[in-house]
């Protein structure tokens, strides 16, 4: 039986300025942005559509100005769409009144800042509070509860620090526990890495990965880098321009891209972070157990290791399923193929022998 | 262009609201008093000392040892200077104000930041309370509130609502944008975003605004002395209008303590209410002379301080020792004398001060500009003044305010008008010599109040029997101006041409010429009246006759005038008891009273 997606957005719609309704109207008919724009509308989101399965990290993708921060916020309701539905456990946010659109927001949805957006006023146990504190639970419950959060972000004993006597990244993970003590369901990540160094960032991202595997959240991530989209997300969606112009896992967009405009944007994605075995074995080459005593890979190896383990072998690598059973096979050719994006077939060699011509 | 009557709207506005609005000017009016009086005589009732340190401790507190020593130094030089009720009232009127200004300008602030049509709105308002003349809107405060402190507080208020009301927008349209999302984001209602993130965190700019009301308020005392508020700047008021420097500058240095010490705390106090400041200051705080004891010792010294005050029992000044005499027949009764800083004026209203006092009558005075005393007077809120010039130089006012006043009769007279120059001037003996002398005196003639009934009649009359309208021009100032600008040229033998009246102290300290007046053009002499409000004589029988019957040579008066020109500011009342000592009997003889004996009002 299927479950029904914890999150979906049908033809979302968001025009700024004047006569939103007309504009709508006029994009679907397939009017285009810059039209809109000469006559005073700015469309920041066109007629986008997705689903977000429980557990999953949807990772929206895109350039600034693209809508993607504009769509986020019509998930939680900051901005109400101008055409289409957001559903969240079945309910229909865009039909929702203030009240009960800020208590959905107090107890189900949680978001992360690009800036973390701290209270500077407050301690960084009572800004981990701030949510539950917004939900009316009592002083000591919620101050339980902040810690808990933040031991869990690994803040332990910065309780009653104040956040601009941490870094960056502390103050981002406060961030990150504020979201996560109220017990949402769905936690909103707006660029929520992207004002940080890169190592720091790395190890942020690991971090969330490491919680998710526990916590199991419904997370929809904002992006601007492919990287991290390619590192966290489940599924990824490109934004260009306020449409979303591809959906898919890592692998769909790196191997398969849409368009122009998705393939220019993978040609600096490092490959081997995002590859798995799975995605490059040649399939054609089936077993119900392997052949030899040598090692084996799984779907999910990933690409580095995979080249690690094709050099110790004197063949072909085997992938295997949870049962045993070989579902394809990675030659080394193929390896070295994906790594310098050559896709075709080798050429035949005029010395297939290899033997060495001596010119007497 | 037409003419557009936008004076002429304001005035029907201003008549229709008196008219119709006059409840809701009462009860304005019995507010404020009610807090301004309560807030005075608190601040009033300990010995100035106790409260010296009780503000002290409260400097200490909020910002440490040095401020709260200074503040005791402050505090006790303004009571060294007999400035301390005076200066306590100012405190009180200011404060009330303040508090006034912050219950409107807070709202109105949130509100502007929250809605730009607000915003909008208001600024232009804003503007126009910050920057018309303030004497502008004080005549329109006096109409709706009468003299004294209601319509101080409002001229106070309007001046320093505007910097209330921009800091507060601008405090809370700086919080960062993304913090206001995050609240939301987390389901906070647009209520608890204002009270928990941008209030909070706007403070520090909120009390920057409280500040500058507070200063602004200040600057405004003076200006707000002018209606009779009395306090500091009623004294600075008096000093200018006496042309009396020394006084002037020991109230101007109240005001300056007062202004220090408010702002100093003010700004102590933005910091301890806001989180970020109240961690920087702890951060900061290390040495000895920036020790501050906690909340709770330094509420416990003002409670201490405020308890030896009660133990001395200066709460509530004992009652007065009334004189136990057949001649008390005021029996305390209140009696409002207001005067033109005129000597004839001064030397005559400080004269039935002390008479009334010594039969009996609580008397208060207080100095106004010709035109607000009328007004006063017109409306109720003074009994009597002793200065009025009349048929000729008053005639306006008497035109204008006749029909709500009684006249009393004529006490001196016959005055005279004129314009003068030193005798040192040659060639110059009357009116008539001017024409051909212009540049030597400059084209100018140097006036007093512009409001005084002479200078209109120099301008609308003398100048133009004379021929002298294109020559000369008539320079609006004050009579301590004039007086101030003869001084000068007398001193550097400069030829200067000034008006001036009969009787007037000048003339014994300077050699001054009259100058003739062959065409009569000034008018007969006038007489300076009594005036009294409608229905005093009714309400005070007896002292109506006094005043009725009062009259002085000139040999007295100016005798009198000399005594408390030589006695200086603050001392007027003591000069009259001097001369009154030297002039037995007079009391009796404009004040007589049925003596009845051994009748003693104390013992009962």
């Amino acid at each position: 039986m299927r479950v029904s997606p914890r999150l979906e957005a049908e033809h979302l719609f968001k025009v700024f300025g004047r006569r939103p309704d007309d504009a709508v109207e006029r994009l679907r008919r397939g009017a285009d942005r810059a039209e809109l724009r000469a006559d005073g509308a700015t469309a920041a989101v066109i007629d986008a559509s997705f689903s977000v399965e429980a557990g999953e990290i949807f990772v929206v993708m895109g350039l600034s100005g693209s809508g993607k921060s504009t769509l986020l916020r019509m998930l939680n309701g900051l901005l109400e769409p101008t055409a289409g539905s957001v559903r969240f456990d079945g309910q229909d946010l865009t039909a929702l009144g203030d009240r009960a659109l800020r208590e959905l927001r107090s107890r189900k949805i949680s978001m992360v800042f690009q800036h973390f957006a701290l209270f500077p006023h407050r301690s960084v146990r009572d800004n981990a509070a701030y949510g539950l504190e917004v939900q009316g639970v009592p002083r000591a419950e919620r101050e339980r509860r902040a810690d808990e959060a933040l031991a869990l972000c690994g803040l332990a004993g910065w309780e009653s620090s104040w956040p601009d006597e941490l870094s960056g990244g502390m103050q981002q993970r406060v961030g990150l526990a504020r979201a996560l003590a109220t017990d949402a369901d769905l936690l909103l990540m707006d660029e929520s890495f992207s004002a940080l160094d890169p190592l720091i960032r790395r190890d942020m991202q690991d971090q969330l990965l490491e919680l998710q595997k526990t916590l199991k959240k419904t997370i929809v991530f904002i992006t601007h880098d492919l990287n991290e989209a390619m590192r966290l997300g489940d599924r990824v969606a490109v934004m260009r321009d306020g449409r979303i112009v591809q959906t898919g896992t890592a692998e769909d967009i790196l191997l398969r891209p849409a368009n122009d405009y998705v393939a220019s944007f993978i040609q600096d994605v490092d490959r081997s972070r995002v590859l798995t075995a799975g995605a490059l074995m040649d399939t054609s080459v089936t077993a119900d157990a392997p052949l030899c005593g040598c090692e084996t890979a799984t779907r999910e190896t990933p690409f580095t290791e995979l080249c690690a383990l094709s050099a110790r072998l004197s063949h072909r690598v085997s992938v295997v399923d949870g049962a045993g059973r070989v579902v394809g096979v990675v030659p080394r050719q193929r390896l070295l193929g994906f790594l310098g994006d050559e896709a075709t077939a080798p050429v035949a060699c005029d010395n297939p022998e290899g033997k060495v011509i001596s010119h007497a | 262009m037409p003419r557009i009557h936008l004076g002429d709207w304001v005035d029907s506005g201003v008549d229709w609201l008196v008219g119709h609005l006059s409840w809701l000017f009462d009860a304005v009016k019995a507010v404020m008093e009610g807090m301004y009086d309560g807030l005075d005589t608190l601040l009033a009732a300990p010995q100035p000392l106790l409260m010296a340190g009780i503000l002290a401790v409260v400097a200490w507190w909020l910002r440490g040892l040095l401020a709260g020593v200074l503040a005791f130094a402050g505090f006790a030089l303004v009571d060294s200077l007999d400035l301390w009720d005076r200066a306590m009232s100012t405190l009180a009127l200011v404060l009330v104000a303040t508090v006034i200004a912050l219950v409107i300008s807070l709202p109105l602030g949130v509100w502007a930041a929250r809605s730009k049509a607000v915003s909008a709105a208001v600024r232009p308002v804003l503007d126009l309370l910050q920057t018309m003349p303030s004497m502008v809107l004080l005549i329109p405060a006096m109409l709706f509130f009468g003299l004294g402190t209601a319509a101080g507080v409002v001229a106070t208020l309007i001046f320093a609502l505007a910097p209330g009301v921009r800091m507060t927008e601008l405090g809370i349209r700086q919080v960062d944008a993304e913090l206001v999302e995050a609240a939301e984001a987390f389901g906070t209602t647009p209520r608890n975003i204002l009270w928990r993130v941008q209030l909070p965190l706007a403070l520090p700019t909120i009390m920057a605004g409280v500040n500058q009301v507070i200063m602004l308020g200040l600057s405004m005392v003076v200006i707000a002395g002018m209606v009779g508020t009395g306090g500091l700047g009623g004294a600075v008021n008096e000093a200018i209008g006496q042309l009396d420097i020394g006084y002037g500058f020991e109230a101007g240095v109240g005001i300056v303590v007062l202004a220090i010490y408010l702002d100093r705390v003010t700004g102590a106090l933005g910091t301890q209410l806001s989180p970020l400041g109240r961690r920087a200051a702890a951060k900061a705080r290390t040495r000895a002379w920036s020790y501050r004891p906690r909340p709770a010792v330094a509420l416990a010294g003002v409670v201490v301080l405020a308890l030896v005050a009660g133990g001395l029992g200066v709460f509530g000044p004992s009652a007065g020792t009334s004189e136990a005499s057949g001649t008390d027949v005021g029996k305390g009764k209140e009696i409002r004398i207001g005067y033109i800083p005129w000597d004839e004026g001064i030397a005559s209203t400080f004269l039935w001060k002390e008479i009334l006092q010594e039969r009996g009558f609580k008397v208060s005075t207080t100095q106004y500009a010709a035109g607000p005393l009328y007004t006063g007077l017109a409306t109720g809120q003074l009994d009597f003044q002793t200065d009025s010039w009349l048929p000729t130089t008053h005639a306006e006012y008497w035109t204008k305010y006749g029909k709500q006043l009684d006249d009393l009769g004529k006490w001196y007279g016959p005055t005279s008008l004129e314009l003068s120059v030193p005798s040192y001037v040659k060639d110059v003996d009357s009116l008539a010599d001017l024409e051909e002398h212009a540049s030597e005196f400059d084209g100018k003639i140097i006036g007093i109040e512009p409001s005084a009934g002479m200078m209109s009649l120099l301008k609308s009359t003398v100048l133009k029997e004379y021929g002298l309208e294109g020559t000369y021009d008539v320079v609006d100032g004050s009579t301590p101006a004039m007086l101030a600008e003869l001084k000068r040229a007398y001193a550097r033998h400069q030829p200067v041409l000034v008006t001036l009246w009969s009787p007037h102290w000048a003339y014994s300290d300077y050699d001054l010429k009259k100058l003739k007046d062959p065409k009569g053009a000034w008018g007969k002499g006038d007489g300076v009246h009594t005036l009294a409000r409608k229905g005093f004589t009714a309400d005070n029988p007896l002292v109506g006759r006094w005043l009725k019957d009062f009259s002085m040579t000139e040999e007295q008066l100016t005798g009198l005038e000399a005594r408390i020109q030589k006695a200086g500011k603050g001392k007027e009342q003591d000069a009259v008891r001097g001369w009154l000592r030297d002039h037995p009997g007079l009391v009796d003889k404009w004040a007589p009273v049925a003596r009845t004996g051994t009748h003693s009002e104390a013992a009962g």
